[in-house]
């Protein structure tokens, strides 16, 4: 593989929990500085896309290949869906976010430099020495976005990470993506169920439907045709959902 | 009353090395297990090496051959008390999938199978009965230079694996499906750490007991829980409680002729109590 802008190619891969297959013949391929959005109903596959992504899941058939920056995981950085923490632990934010580290080598210095940056990514700049569980719902969302940014990773992978999240929180952690994505040329993908938020951020988009995925450039597939097979809902919602980002899009010539 | 246990320490320098080698070396165990709020795990892996012990009993026990005797004597009740403990270790440890039992479960049952077996294959074995009641209720107070040495060693190396892994196996701990994320291996350092807890169970066990294994390997690290800010530093106050604690209730064991390891166990709660209260005044100021 020469592309060096190439990150991620995917291959009729196929993704399967024992001999239960979840996605088939699965053809992708991200490049630096995309924004992709997995969109699709619940069980789909999006969030098995991702396990095989990280080599959680081994590929039934088919190749999934990733850029060889990315093959020492130290430039991929994952927000997974929530974070299953004991409750009775006692961490602070710093401590917390600083669990990204695992496996960098890097200095002390360092190490605070790449946390300062991250939580100031994320609007916590001023949260380091707090108990991690004083935090609200949204910034532990958001603590949880700066452990994968403390990596300072190329590609960035999230697992519905709005889940729960009310719509300022939402809206402050898709600007703070969005930055990323402007400032650093981040590549990122993002697993969510809604549709105006991929009509919005994505620069590109798959639809995960029945073990397949339809994928391209997002006013390729964000279309009310496409989407009226994955949604059993009236055409003129779906209109609703989608338009009104996409005038935004083509009066500013890309992304809204 | 430190005069007094002074003057014993010629005569029990071994047993008392070892009963504070033993509280260092699983109160830094038992931060992993204490994070993972597997509290239990302690318990059915100390059972389940008990039931190595009660095995090799009942097998002495069927035939007067030699190969049979083997497995009574002192070696072999080591050997099936670590690896009984090793595997039951890994067992608990073991992912659970979707549609498979919880941890929890397979941890109740390894306790439940363990507990009600070891019974039934010691009931009607006429001598060494004795062997599995000191496994239940002993101290180590017949430990030995060889333990001595073993538990220097076992912890040093602990310490030394610690240092170094300590963020990876946080992670691994805290957050299982990020581990995988950043490229460790999560099953095979699951593999290794819970391996490792289980050989130092099965060790700690033969020489100590049930009881101050299980105590060793909870109680330090949730005092450290309740004192300390973060998880990290539950490392060194862990073992720092195991250590003075272990200390002072040598010297009261001495003092009044008590058992040492229910003397260790009885103030380790006592000093857990007392740090649930501190954690509850310190919200309590914090909310005001």
């Amino acid at each position: 593989m020469e592309d060096a802008d190439c990150l991620l190619k995917v291959e009729k891969l196929s993704l399967a929990y024992g001999h239960n297959r979840v996605l088939a013949d699965v053809n992708l391929e991200v490049r630096r500085g995309q924004i992709w959005f997995f969109a699709g109903p619940n069980g789909s596959g999006k969030s098995t896309l991702l396990k095989g992504i990280l080599g959680a899941l081994r590929p039934k058939s088919g190749a999934l290949w990733l850029s060889p920056e990315l093959s020492s995981r130290e430039k991929v950085g994952y927000v997974p869906q929530r974070c299953d923490l004991n409750p009775t632990l006692p961490t602070t934010v710093r401590e917390f976010v600083l669990l990204g580290t695992a496996g960098l080598r890097a200095s002390r210095k360092d190490r605070q430099a790449r946390l300062s940056w991250a939580l100031d990514k994320v609007g916590l700049a001023d949260f380091q020495e707090r108990d991690y569980w004083s935090l609200s719902g949204g910034q532990r969302q958001r603590a949880l976005v700066a452990r994968a940014l403390v990596r300072r990773p190329r590609f960035l992978l999230l697992d519905e990470p709005t889940n729960g999240l009310d719509l300022p929180a939402e809206e402050a952690l898709l600007q703070s993506l969005v930055h990323l994505n402007e400032e650093e040329n981040l590549t990122i993908v993002f697993v969510t169920h809604n549709l105006s938020l991929a009509a919005r951020h994505a620069t590109h988009v798959a639809i995960f439907l029945d073990g397949s995925v339809i994928c391209g450039p997002c006013s390729e597939v964000l279309n009310t045709e496409c989407l009226s097979r994955l949604y059993p809902v009236p055409t003129a919602t779906l209109k609703a959902i989608i338009e009104p980002w996409r005038s935004l899009q083509k009066a500013s010539g890309g992304q809204a | 009353m430190i005069g007094e246990f002074l003057s014993s320490w010629s005569l029990f320098y071994n047993s008392y090395l070892a009963t504070w080698l033993i509280g260092i070396l699983l109160a830094l165990l038992g931060v992993p297990v204490v994070a993972k709020d597997q509290i239990f795990f302690g318990a059915a892996v100390s059972q389940a090496s008990t039931f190595g012990v009660a095995l090799g009993i009942g097998l002495a026990e069927l035939s007067s051959a030699e190969f049979f005797q083997w497995f009574g004597s002192e070696q072999a009740l080591a050997i099936l008390a670590v690896s009984f403990s090793i595997l039951s270790a890994l067992f608990a440890s073991r992912h659970s999938r979707k549609g498979q039992e919880s941890q929890e479960s397979v941890t109740g049952w390894i306790f439940l199978i363990a507990s009600s077996l070891t019974i039934l294959v010691v009931s009607h074995c006429t001598h060494d009965q004795e062997h599995i009641h000191r496994l239940f209720s002993i101290s180590p107070i017949g430990a030995t230079l060889t333990d001595v040495v073993v538990f220097s060693v076992f912890t040093l190396a602990t310490v030394a694996l610690l240092i170094p892994l300590n963020k990876r196996i946080l992670l691994l701990v805290l957050d299982e499906e990020m581990a995988t994320a950043v490229g460790i291996n999560a099953g095979f350092w699951s593999m290794v750490i819970f391996g490792w807890i289980g050989l130092a169970l099965g060790l700690s066990i033969h020489t100590s007991g049930m009881l101050y294994t299980f105590g060793c390997l909870v109680l330090p690290a949730m005092i450290a829980k309740n004192l300390c800010r973060e998880v990290r530093p539950m490392f060194f106050a862990a073992p720092a409680a195991a250590l003075v604690i272990g200390i002072i209730s040598s010297i009261l064991s001495y003092h009044y002729d008590h058992p040492p390891a229910h003397t260790a166990v009885a103030l380790q709660s006592a000093v857990l109590a007392a740090a649930w209260l501190w954690r509850w005044i310190r919200y309590l100021v914090k909310s005001v």
